[in-house]
Formats: structure tokens, sequence, C-alpha cells
């Protein structure tokens, strides 16, 4: 109730701050309007950075490169004598192609790596546009006919504004949000709950190619002039990148607060202040970085002031939507998984001979087994024996130098890993790999939204409490991920990896670190879902006395290879099984029982 | 934080509204106010090598003006005094269009003079169109930001790309030996190219046979391929039409690779070139757009404003074209006589100014006809050395050190 | 053929200054992990610096490297426990931009006041050596000093990195920072040491530039890229690497202007850093 009263004042005052701003070049001076202009062209750069960047973790340290390139399509029709709409047009359209085309090399580099050849871009599009004196002018720049245009150029500015603050609010509601989020936390996990990388990487880049092509269009149209040094140039770089840093990056207000601050302050040190003017806009810029390096918004002191805190909060504050309380205990139990039909008597998973080979360093050694639906197996062997590299060949983190993997019948041969999360494999990691900045919520539901059913946001977080409360973890259930103690962080794990919705479960070694009254409710867990929904589930763990309590058989290995395979009390009786364990001064066990592998 | 400043910004923007209407005729044609000349000066950023102490140049040149009462006003029977307003535009073209559009509507300066470059030389003149305050730009040399049909712009490039190495070639036809060939380096830079282009035609008319045309980029630091091609060329006359600093590598490697010709002739001949090539820029010829030693109008005052602020004119070629704008904007009062814009621009058409290096003529878009001396390092010291009638030292042919 | 040989002789030598620039960056980068925005703005105000004892004092090169060598050691040192070491206690996220805005503030900050105090206009050391002729081929004096400067310098590295605790530790950390870590390698001691002795180096770098080329205040940027791409090309914490790719991308690009135009050459090292990034993604020599 009082939400929506918020939401609706917030519109209004909204509504009322861009009608001031829309009537600014009519009432105001042209000193004042051509401020505005550079600080809505900046805003713009800056968010669609942001969404690269702060959203999805990538930073482009070349995006001014869309910019320029935008300005050049652009000023090149113009000059050409078309219309400004389709110059317009043309620039987006031709400046989202470079980035499709770029994207394809670039998005092979991750990290520092990307941002260095990101950054190398610039100096090359400089080069490109001297050289390329055909079609660009090389030296001499374009000179777009004269026309006095600041008040359509601001208010067309002013539009594209509002459009990318929009845009920023749809992609941070939207699963493409989430998408984006999860990448920039951990891509591996992300593709093994079901989320498609390479296109969700492509289309933001595009998309904030397009943004960056408009804003140096417009701000070309504006200058009337255009050359290769003022848009391609290493000094106006960084700028849009520090504005944004500076207050906060990934927050909804971030950017806008960011170039507000920066561009005033830069106006006001150029007006007032004889000299060493870039010395104090550095300053205040390493000062930041020194004492406030999540942006200042993100600073301790900020958490004290109220109207400022309101500017500060992140994007999942904004989806506190889904109703904390509500559902009862009873019904909180009840996951929405469905039994599967008829569990059958074909095998739910089959290795054929699998072999992982990393250079001379033989990691799977020829492994062939039969998993039934329905069976709850343990994996066991000493360290470095291959478990969990069984784990990746099976959700294709690797794929196997030879052998086949077949799930329900089918080769995973030409899989991708979230086509493979999406057919019903979910799993947990040796160490809890958790989205660490999304809440625990936020962690469980994308799964959920990316699964061969896919939710919206709000129904899959809706979704998400019933395993939220599984796991236990409803209290905590809005903090970040990150803060949540080790134990609950593989509490975490095996309800994200549930709400794969998944017929195959891999569990790698949940229990270790726990008390033994967590390990049973562990135990509890496993058996509840394969009882209760038919889960298949292969566990890989050294506690044998959580496996004994409910494993239907166990599977051993050793350096790679499958040395027994059959129920718990004869593979630990097994000679070899006991060497690779204890060692071979093993007393030699009384039962015969050498199982064959 | 956004809402404070957005209600901030409205209450300043009405309270400026309302100060503009009051103000708007109050300014122009007052005889009691000091002429207010708006500039920017590219202090810090990529070009502030080239302008250096420019603002304590500026300020001397108004302080010198004012020790002789000032600007004449016929209108006012007296001298009015000289004011600038000087912001530092940190070589971005954004920036100086905000700022000219702060001097125009906030300062409320009387006229316009700089900036300078052609980065900002193009954006900027829109902005004294709009408002109609009459601009003489500085050194702005690229032609076509002249050819926009805008009515409010002059520029004061020293020398243009059309006069630029008139007198050398002039002096080409007269030495003995006569040079035959010629080859042209060229610094990829809109004016250097413009310059190649229309000096390599008219050395064709003269007879010179090009050998061939090189451009380089200005981040190449490595001329061992072109300087090869030059030296199998075997030229008589070398001719690098680039920046200073940019072909300081250039010229050094041509040295240390024994490059040989009649003549070695630079562009941009500067003290920052001597200095930093050292002995290597012994017997090369250049331009020089003005020395102490041609007693044009304005000569004292040029000499005194450039020995009080530490300028040499050898050091920082650009200067003259800076201290013309002042010049060419105080002429065109002077002959409006009044302090009217209208009349300004009206007086500044087609005129013909003073300058300490001659008159210069402006044409009907505002682009000058402004020359260079001729001038030759020999012995350390730069001479003028064509026309023989100013020349300080006698020209050495063929150049003594590179032949 | 004659032109070749010059060719590749200016490569070599343009090459090696590259690399040497991007020796420091390679260091600090492989051993603390931070990317140096300021590296080349270093270098820029460092060359200024040489050009001014050189005209104003006349001191010899050699002692003005010294004396820089010495003076930005101690100051990055400085620099490093002052205003870097704090962020690495914070999250990964925030270690990162805040080392952005701390090093791109100290960037602008150097470049202003470098301009301010000793002007903006190029500078150089206008040393003038007599050339030698071998036949058809010229080789500069300036150029063979400066060559055998960065021998000099690179052998010394590659000495340091071998043979002394510091060096064992450099490599250490660069190959395996847990692993280094157990083994008791002093974490931040090492990591201030190896930026102080980074940017040590690019001083002396500095100073051999400024022989051969201009400098300004404003120029540290654009060196810094190149040096981003060399040391990604040869491998992070790789110095022979970087040598090679400094080397090879000098080289390269003398080639392009010979059999090309000289105005592509520029793009050359980026263009062949795109690719080479292409083909492999975590720079060459990296282990998967």
């Amino acid at each position: 109730m009082n939400k929506s009263m918020n939401a609706g004042i917030g519109w209004v005052v909204g509504a009322v701050v861009l009608a001031a701003l829309a009537s600014l070049p009519f009432l105001g001076n042209a000193y004042f309007t051509t401020i505005a202009f550079t600080v809505l062209i900046a805003y713009i750069l800056g968010q669609s950075w942001d969404w690269v960047a702060g959203e999805m973790g990538y930073v482009n340290l070349g995006h001014y490169c869309f910019y320029g390139i935008g300005a050049y399509a652009f000023a090149i029709l113009l000059v050409g004598q078309w219309p400004f709409w389709l110059a317009i047009c043309f620039a987006v359209a031709f400046t989202a192609l470079a980035a499709l085309l770029i994207s394809v090399p670039l998005f092979r580099l991750h990290g520092d790596y990307f941002a260095f050849a990101t950054l190398a871009l610039l100096p090359l599009m400089e080069v490109l546009a001297y050289n390329l004196t055909p079609i660009t002018n090389g030296s001499d720049g374009i000179v777009l006919p004269v026309a006095q245009v600041l008040q359509p150029a601001y208010l067309i500015a002013l539009g594209v504004c509002v459009v990318t603050f929009m845009v920023t609010l749809r992609i941070n509601a939207s699963r493409f949000g989430y998408a984006l989020k999860s990448i920039r936390n951990d891509e591996q996990v992300a593709e093994t709950v079901g989320v498609r990388i390479a296109p969700v990487k492509r289309r933001v880049l595009v998309l904030s190619a397009a943004f960056g092509a408009v804003a140096g269009a417009v701000q070309a149209w504006q200058m009337s002039y255009i050359d290769p040094a003022s848009v391609f140039g290493l000094n106006v770089a960084l700028v849009p990148v520090a504005m944004v840093l500076f207050a906060g990056s990934g927050l909804r207000w971030g950017p806008l607060v960011g170039v507000l601050l920066l561009a005033s302050l830069q106006q006001w040190l150029l007006v007032s202040v004889k000299g060493f003017q870039a010395t104090l806009y550095g300053l205040i810029v390493l000062l930041i970085g020194r004492f406030m390096p999540g942006g200042f918004l993100r600073a301790q002191w900020v958490q004290q002031v109220p109207w400022v805190r309101s500017l500060a909060r992140e994007h999942h504050e904004y989806m506190r939507k889904a109703d904390p309380k509500g559902s009862t205990t009873a019904q909180a139990r009840e996951l929405p998984l469905s039994r599967p039909q008829n569990l059958g008597a074909a095998p739910l998973i089959e290795l054929e001979h699998v072999r992982m080979q990393f250079g001379g360093n033989v990691a799977v050694n020829d492994v062939s087994l039969r998993i039934q639906p329905g069976e709850i197996v343990g994996l066991i062997g000493p360290n470095g024996s291959g478990k969990t590299t069984l784990f990746n060949c099976i959700s294709r983190v690797y794929a196997p130098t030879a052998g086949r993997v077949l799930f329900a019948g089918q080769d995973l041969k030409d899989c991708s890993r979230d086509q493979i999360a999406r057919l019903g494999v979910g799993r947990t990691y040796q160490i809890p790999r958790p989205f660490g900045d999304l809440t625990v919520l936020e962690n469980i539901a994308i799964p959920l939204m990316f699964s061969a059913q896919p939710l919206s946001p709000h129904d899959a977080m809706r979704e998400a409490q019933a395993f939220v409360e599984y796991a236990e973890l409803g209290h905590r259930q809005l903090e970040r991920a990150d803060k949540l103690s080790v134990q609950e962080k593989k509490a975490l794990e095996f309800a994200r990896a549930l709400a794969c919705k998944p017929r195959l479960l891999l569990v790698d070694e949940v229990a270790s670190g726990l008390t033994p009254a967590e390990v049973q409710r562990f135990v509890e867990h496993i058996r509840h879902v394969r009882d209760r929904y038919g889960v298949t589930v292969i566990w890989v763990e050294h506690i044998f006395s959580a496996l004994e309590k409910v494993v239907d058989r166990v599977i051993a290995l050793e350096q790679g290879t499958l040395i027994a395979d059959g129920p718990l009390a004869e593979v630990v009786q097994n000679e070899r099984v006991l060497s690779t364990y204890l060692g071979s001064s093993a007393p030699p066990s009384p039962k015969a029982g050498v199982q064959k592998c | 934080m956004k809402k404070m400043y957005q209600l901030f910004m409205m209450g300043a923007v009405a309270l400026a509204s309302g100060v503009t209407a009051l103000s708007a005729s109050a300014a122009q044609g007052s005889c009691s106010e000091p002429i207010v000349f708006g500039t920017t000066i590219s202090e810090t950023g990529p070009f502030s090598t080239l302008a250096d102490r420019w603002r304590k140049m500026t300020e001397v040149f108004a302080e010198e003006v004012n020790k002789g009462g000032g600007i004449a006003v016929k209108a006012c029977n007296k001298k009015l005094p000289l004011k600038f307003v000087i912001y530092d535009d940190q070589s971005v073209p954004a920036t100086a269009v905000a700022l000219y559009e702060k001097m125009a509507t906030v300062d409320k300066v009387d006229f316009f003079v700089g900036p300078d470059w052609s980065s900002l030389g193009g954006p900027v003149p829109p902005v004294a169109e709009k408002h109609k305050i009459p601009m003489v730009m500085a050194n702005v040399a690229t032609p076509s930001v002249y050819d926009r049909g805008l009515k409010y712009s002059w520029g004061t490039p020293f020398p243009v790309v059309p006069n630029w190495s008139a007198r050398y070639f002039d002096m080409l036809t007269k030495v003995s030996p006569k040079p035959q060939t010629i080859f042209f380096i060229t610094h990829d830079n809109p004016v250097m190219k413009g310059i190649t282009a229309t000096w390599s035609k008219k050395a064709e008319e003269q007879g010179l046979k090009v050998l061939g045309n090189e451009t380089f980029s200005s981040e190449l630091k490595d001329f061992t391929a072109l300087i090869a091609k030059v030296r199998a060329a075997k030229a008589d006359i070398i001719y690098i039409s680039a920046y200073d600093n940019a072909s300081v590598p250039l010229v050094q490697q041509m040295r240390q690779l024994k490059v040989r010709a009649m003549d070695v002739h630079h562009t941009m001949l500067t003290g920052a070139l001597s200095r930093q090539v050292g002995k290597d820029i012994e017997g090369m010829t250049g331009e020089l757009s003005w020395y102490p030693g041609v007693k044009g109008a304005y000569s004292e005052l040029v000499e005194t404003v450039m020995k009080r602020s530490d300028v040499s004119m050898f050091d920082y070629i650009w200067t003259l074209g800076r201290l013309t704008s002042y010049l060419a904007m105080i002429q065109g009062i002077e002959k409006a006589g009044v302090v009217d814009r209208e009349k300004v621009k009206e007086a500044l058409f087609k005129a013909t100014i003073k300058s300490p290096a001659g008159d210069v003529s402006f044409d009907e878009r505002g682009f000058p006809n402004t020359g260079a001396f001729t001038v030759q390092m020999s012995g350390g010291k730069v001479n003028v050395v064509w026309p023989p009638e100013v020349a300080t030292g006698k020209l050495i042919w063929p150049s003594p050190s590179w032949n | 053929m004659e032109v070749l040989l010059q060719v590749l002789i200016g490569g070599v030598l343009l090459g090696g200054l590259y690399a040497l620039v991007a020796f420091g960056l390679s260091l600090i980068y492989g051993v603390v992990r931070i990317l140096n925005f300021a590296h080349g703005t270093l270098l820029a105000v460092s060359g200024v610096l040489a050009s001014l004892a050189f005209s104003s004092w006349q001191m010899s090169p050699l002692l003005i490297a010294a004396l820089l060598a010495a003076l930005i050691f101690f100051c990055a040192y400085g620099y490093y426990h002052l205003l870097l070491r704090p962020l690495a206690r914070r999250s990964h996220f925030e270690a990162t931009v805040g080392t952005v805005l701390v090093t791109v503030g100290t960037l602008m900050i150097l470049s202003d006041l470098t301009a301010v105090a000793a002007g903006a206009t190029q500078r150089n050391i206008p040393l003038r050596l007599e050339a030698l002729e071998l036949g058809e081929i010229v080789v500069s004096t300036t150029q063979l000093l400066i060559l055998l400067g960065i021998a000099v310098l690179t052998a010394v590295m590659h000495l340091i990195l071998k043979h002394t605790w510091f060096g064992r530790a450099v490599r250490g950390v660069t190959q395996d920072p847990l692993g280094a870590e157990i083994c008791g390698v002093q974490s931040t001691r090492l990591k201030a040491l190896t930026f102080a002795f980074g940017s040590a180096t690019v001083a002396i770098a500095a100073v051999l530039y400024v022989l051969s080329f201009p400098v300004d205040p404003y120029m540290g940027f654009g060196l810094t890229v190149k040096a981003f791409t060399i040391i990604v090309v040869g491998g992070v914490g790789n110095l022979p690497g970087a040598l090679l790719a400094g080397v090879f991308l000098g080289v390269a690009e003398g080639l392009t202007g010979l059999y090309w135009k000289p105005e592509w050459a520029p793009a050359l090292s980026v263009i062949l850093m795109l690719l080479i990034l292409v083909a492999y993604p975590k720079g060459v020599g990296a282990k998967s």
C-alpha cells in the first residue's frame, strides 16, 4: 500500500523534473543548456557502459569506440544529404553491427585481458579514422553543415536519457538482467544452472553500443565538426567510466549521480579555479578510489544520511516484492518438483568408456557405469581420483577426450552446458560457488528463471520461497550469498541445485565440515528428494557413515579408473579399495568378495 | 540529490533569464565600461604543448595596450581600456563550446578572440554566429571551416597554406646551383597535408620534379623505412611538411642515416625543434612569420609583450597568430568607431588590417592572406634569408651541413 | 637488402624500448595484479625530469638514470603502501575499481603538475654522436648505445629474477600466488618491492627513451596502452616474452612502413594483439 503510493509519488516527481529539464533550452540561457547537454550525453555513455560493466562484470574500456563510430557514421550520411533520422538510424545500426562482429573475438577474453583488449581498440579506431581518408576524410575531419541545433539536440538527448533509464529499469527487472548478474558472479556456474551466456553477452554489448552510437551521433550534430582525435582520443575515453565508478557502478542511481556530480565539478573547476584544475579533479577521483572504492554511494557514511541513502540502494533491494511472509511451514516443505511419470528400466545416466585427458595427465580412465532412475549412488575415492572430473564430464564443463555420456538415452556430445542443465542435471560444487553478490532468494530463483519452463523473475522468486524454506534459509533469504557461513552456503548450493528441477542430482562433497546433526539433516534431504520426487543422486563423499545410511550402491575410483561398483558393504571390503584408502598395510578382509569392475 | 540539483537549476535559470532580459542592451555602446574580449586557451590537454604561457602573454598584452590608454573609440571621443576573460578549454571541443556560450550569455563579453586549432575552430564559430558576436579566431588554418557561410568569423593563422612557402619557392628560382628535383615528407595533419598539396603543385609549375611524397603519422617514432625511400630518391630538395614536435625523431634519424641534399626545408622550423634536435638542425631552412628585426605595425607592442611574458616567436611560432587576432579585433573596433557588434562586423568584412609582419587582408569568408619569411639556421642562430631586402643574414647555398 | 637491415635495426631499437616500458608493467601486473594506468605517464614525467636535469645541470645520462631510478623507487614504494595496499583488503570488485580510480587520478595529477612546473612543450636529451657507416648501412651511434642500454638492463633484470631471493619470489608469486603464500613468501613486502622495482625500471627506460624521442606530459596514456599490448602478447610476468613481443612489434611496425604505408604502422600492434588474444585468450605462454 505504502509502496505503491511511494511509486506514484516517484513518477510524479520524475515527470515534474523532466518537464523542467525539457523547458531549459527555452527558458534558460544557452550556457546552461550546453552544460546540461554534455551531462545528458555523459549519462547516456556512462549508463550504457554500466550495462556491460556493472551488470555483467566485463569492463569495456573501449566503450568510446561506439561513440566515435556512431559519430562518424552519422556525420558521413548527413554530409551526403541524407535525412537526419535516417542518418541516426544508420549510425545506430552500423555501430550495433560493428559491436556484434567485434564481440565474437572479444568475448573469448575475460577479466583483465578483456579490459586490455578493449582499451587498445581506441587507438586502433583513431588510426582507421585517420587513414581511411576516402570515407572519413582523414585528419581533416568532417565538417557538418552549420545549423543551430542546440535545442533539438538537447531534447533528443533528453529523450534518449529517459529511454536509457527505462532500459536500465527494465533490464534489472527481467531475466536478461539476472543472466547478466549471474555471468558477473560465475560464468561456469551460470551455465550449469541453465543460463545461455553467449547470446546474452552479445546482446548486451550490442545494446550498449547502440546507445553509445546515439550519444556520438547527437553530439556530432550539435558540434557540427568531428575529427579522429576528438572522438577517439584517449584523453576523453575514460571520463564516462570514471564518472560511473565515482558514484557506484551497478547501482540504479549510480551512473546518474556520478555524471551529475563530476560534470558539475568539472564545470565549476573550469570557471572558478585558475590553474591546477586537472590536479584537483584527479585528486578527487583518487581519493574516492582510495577511500570509497565501490563508489561513494556504497560508503559507510552514506547509510547515515537519509535521502542520499535512498539513492544508494542496490538493484535487488527494489525486487523485494516477493513477500517474505505467507506460506505455512507445512506447505513450505512441499517443493514445486514434479514426480517423473514412469521411472522405467532404462538407465538414466550411462557412461561408456569415458576418458578425460589433460595433456599427459589422464584424469578419468575408461570409466563405464550405468545408473538407474531413482538410485542413490555413492562415488568414493581418494583425492585426485577423478570424481569431480567425472562430474565435470557429465555436466559438460569438460568435453571427454573419448567415450560417450548418455542421459536418458541421449548422447550429450553436442549439448551445451545450459542445455544439459535444462535436460535435468543439477549439481553442487566441492567448494560452494554461490552467486556472491546476489541474495539467497535470487540465487535460487535464477535456475527457475532459466529452466525448461522459464519463469519471470517475480514468479521465480515466489516459487523459490519453497526451496529457501526447504534449505532452512528463510531468515537469511534477503542477504547477500557471500555473507553466509560455509554451512549455509552448502545448504544454498543444494537448494539451488534442486531449483534446477533435476532428474539427476550431482552432489559433490557436501558433508565435510558439518556437525553430525547437520550431516544427518543432509542425509534426510537426499533421501527425501529421491523418495518424494524420484530424483536420482550421485553423491561424492568421504564420510562413509553418511553414505551408508542412504546409498543403494557405491562406485569407487582410483586414479581415474573404476575399481569397484556394488553395495556399500561389499565395496568397503574390496581389497583394492582398502589399499587405496588405507595403504597396503590394511589387514586383509576375512570375506573374499573381490568385486568385478 | 538529483531532485535537489534540478530544483536549484530551475531557480538559477529563472534568475538568470530575468537578469538577461534586463541587461540585454546595457553593455554595448557604453563609453564608461572597458571593452571585454572573451577567449579560451588550451592550457591543459594535448594542445597545451603548443600554447605555453599564453595566458600570461594575453594579460600582459592587455596591460600594455592599456598603458597607452586602451582602444580608441571615436564615438566616445576617448580610449577605452581592454579587458580579457580567459578560460582553459582543456583541448576538448565540447568544453570550448560550453565556455564560449558562457562568455556570451553569462559573462557578457563584447567580442570573441581565439580559439586555436581546427578541432576547436570547427564547433566554436557557430556559437558566435548564433549570438551575433564577431569572432577573430587565431591559429585555425583548415580552409573548410571557413567555407560554411558564417558571417561573424575571421581567422589569423600565420601563415596560410596558399602563401606558406611563397618566398621559399621564389628563392629557389634565384639560387645557383639550381635544384631540379624535390621530395616531400608530410605529417598526417590537415594543415600539413594542405601545404604539401598546394606546394607540390606549385613546385611542378616551377619546373621542379616531384620525386615522391611520403606521409607519416604523429605516432611514428622509427623513420628508417621512410628515410630509406628518401635516400633512394636522391632529390635536390627535401621538403618536410610537418609539425615541429612530430618531426624531431625524423630530423635526428635523417642526420644519423646521412641523408644528403642541397637543402632540407622544414615548414615549422621552430625553437622547440631546434632545442630538441640540437646541432642536427644546422643548415636547414624554414618559415618564420615574424621576428624582431622586421619593423612592421605594432612591432614595439608585440616585442614588449613577448619579452615581458618570456615568450619567443622562434620558440612558439603560433604566437603571432594569437596576437594578431587581438590586433585585428582592436583595429576592427577602431575602424567602426563605436563599440557595437554589427558595426565592427561590417568594419572587419573584407578588411585589411595591419600586423607586425605586414598588411593582412581578409577575403569574404574571413580567411586571411598571411605569409612568412624564409629562414635558415646557421651557427646555431636563425637568420632571415629571403626576401633579400629584409634579410638578417646571408643565404648559404647549397646547405653547408646537408650536402 | 641494406634497407631491410636498416629497418630491422630500427625496429629492434624501438621494440626494445617499448619492451623496457612493458617490463615494469609486466612485473607489477604479475605480482601485484593491478592495472597501473599511470605507468606510461610515469615514463613521460621521468623523461621530462631527465631532460630538465640534462639541460639545467648538464648531468650525464647515466647519472640521471641512476638518480631517477632511486627517486622513483622510493616514491613508488611509499605510493603503494599509502594508496594501493589498503585496497587489497577489500572485496575483489572494490579492489579493482579502487585501483582504476587511484591510478587514473594519479595520471591526471602527474600530467598536470608536470605541465605546470616544467611547461607542456616537448623535451628530449639531444645527445649527438657520429654515426658508423658499414658499407651501405649506416648505424647511428645513439641507436647502438641505446640498444646496449636495453641489453644491459634486460640482462640485469634477468639476473635479478633468477638469482636473488626477490627474483625467485617474484617468479613464484607470478606463477602460483596461493602456493607462494603457503611457502611463506611475505606477500605485502614483496608486492611493495615489486611495484617500486617495476616503477624504477620505467625511470631508466625513460632516460633511454628520451635520448631518441621527445616526451611531453600528456603522452603517457598512449604508451601505457602499448605496454599493455606487449605484456598481453608476451605473456604476463614473462620478461623474455615481453622483450620478444616488443621487438616483434617494433620490427613489424618498421616493415609495415617499408613494404606498405607508414601511417598504418600504429594500427598494426593493436591488430596483432587482438589476433594473438583470439588465439591465446589468456595470453601467450599462460597455462590454461
